[in-house]
């Protein structure tokens, strides 16, 4: 499996400042299995999880499968909703050669996506990002038996 | 926290180039820096589990086998089927496509006893599900094994590897 030596990075972040504080969910995988998870909400009771473990070359390659089929590097975010008082989001990614480093605002729905001036490129970043997002919280959820919210 | 909107691109047109620390163009308007932790909560401690070395992890309740190769059309059965032989599965995730709603082609199996877990590996890594060859493998390792850190701040700890170790091995929960 450990046949990919190329490089790997990818990083997403998603918060917003609220009435509960800096509310964010980030997570970044390195392309030797370091994976770190920072969760912290302040509602109710304010413990930030930070969570790191080391996953399996298996794990990154398949995040790596999935990052590349999404094709999210042939798209840029010129045109994307800029982050506001909603929120913001940030996917970094460094695949096949590629660096990526995406910033746009909270997204609620594909109707925003469908709104918004880059409706293809955009949807692409929709659903990549539940995809990666689908996968951690499965990788956490199980090794650390938290429920990431 | 990053905050470099305006900076970024504006329209089209007078965008400087930025490469990363490689060479690679960065695209985007996101303050990237490179291949290190960009994390803007880097800081502070990251809880982890057990301890350096070489192979498999154990989590928490149990040993993760992460499944690769599957057709888009598995069904949970197909892997319970399968998995089930080699002792009680725990917990099964067989994540979805966002977008197609079919199986994205990957799956968890948690199983109680490492020996259970290294059973199913052993006899199905390589082997087909619904004519799609698998690979099946740990989903975790216990990471590289980490050297002393410096005295210096966290900066050197984050960028040079250095980081406290447990010398001991036998310290279930490790902070740095």
């Amino acid at each position: 499996m450990g046949e990919t030596n190329e490089d790997f990075y990818l990083r997403y972040y998603v918060g917003h400042q609220g009435k509960f504080g800096h509310e964010f969910l980030e997570f970044e995988f390195r392309a030797d299995g370091r994976l770190r998870y920072a969760n912290n909400s302040n509602y109710k009771n304010d413990v930030m999880i930070r969570k790191e473990a080391w996953v399996s070359q298996s794990v990154v390659n398949e995040l790596r499968r999935i990052v590349g089929e999404s094709e999210i590097t042939r798209e840029d975010d010129n045109h994307w909703p800029l982050a506001d008082v909603n929120g913001r989001q940030e996917l970094e990614a460094i695949v096949n050669g590629e660096h990526i480093s995406f910033v746009t605002t909270k997204i609620g729905s594909l109707l925003d996506v469908q709104e918004s001036k880059d409706p293809e490129g955009l949807r692409v970043f929709y659903y990549l990002v539940q995809d990666i997002k689908c996968l951690v919280f499965s990788l956490i959820g199980l090794h650390f038996r938290v429920k990431p919210i | 926290m990053a905050e470099n909107d305006e900076r970024a691109s504006g329209p089209e047109g007078g965008k400087a180039v930025r490469r990363d620390s490689a060479g690679r163009r960065i695209k985007g308007r996101g303050n990237a820096g490179g291949d290190d932790s960009q994390m803007q909560q880097r800081e502070g401690q990251f809880e982890s589990i057990g301890t350096a070395g070489a192979g498999a992890a154990k989590s928490v309740e149990g040993w993760i086998l992460f499944i690769t190769g599957l057709d888009q059309e598995t069904q949970e059965d197909d892997i319970h089927d399968k998995f089930c032989d080699f002792g009680d599965i725990k917990n099964l995730h067989l994540n979805l496509d966002r977008r197609t709603g079919f199986v994205k082609g990957y799956a968890l199996v948690e199983f109680e006893q490492q020996a259970e877990a290294q059973g199913a590996i052993t006899a199905l890594n390589g082997t087909q599900v619904l004519g799609s060859t698998i690979s099946v493998d740990w989903a975790f390792s216990r990471g590289p094994a980490r050297r002393a850190a410096p005295a210096g701040g966290r900066r050197d700890a984050e960028r040079g590897g250095g980081r406290r170790e447990d010398e001991n091995g036998d310290d279930r929960r490790r902070k740095y």
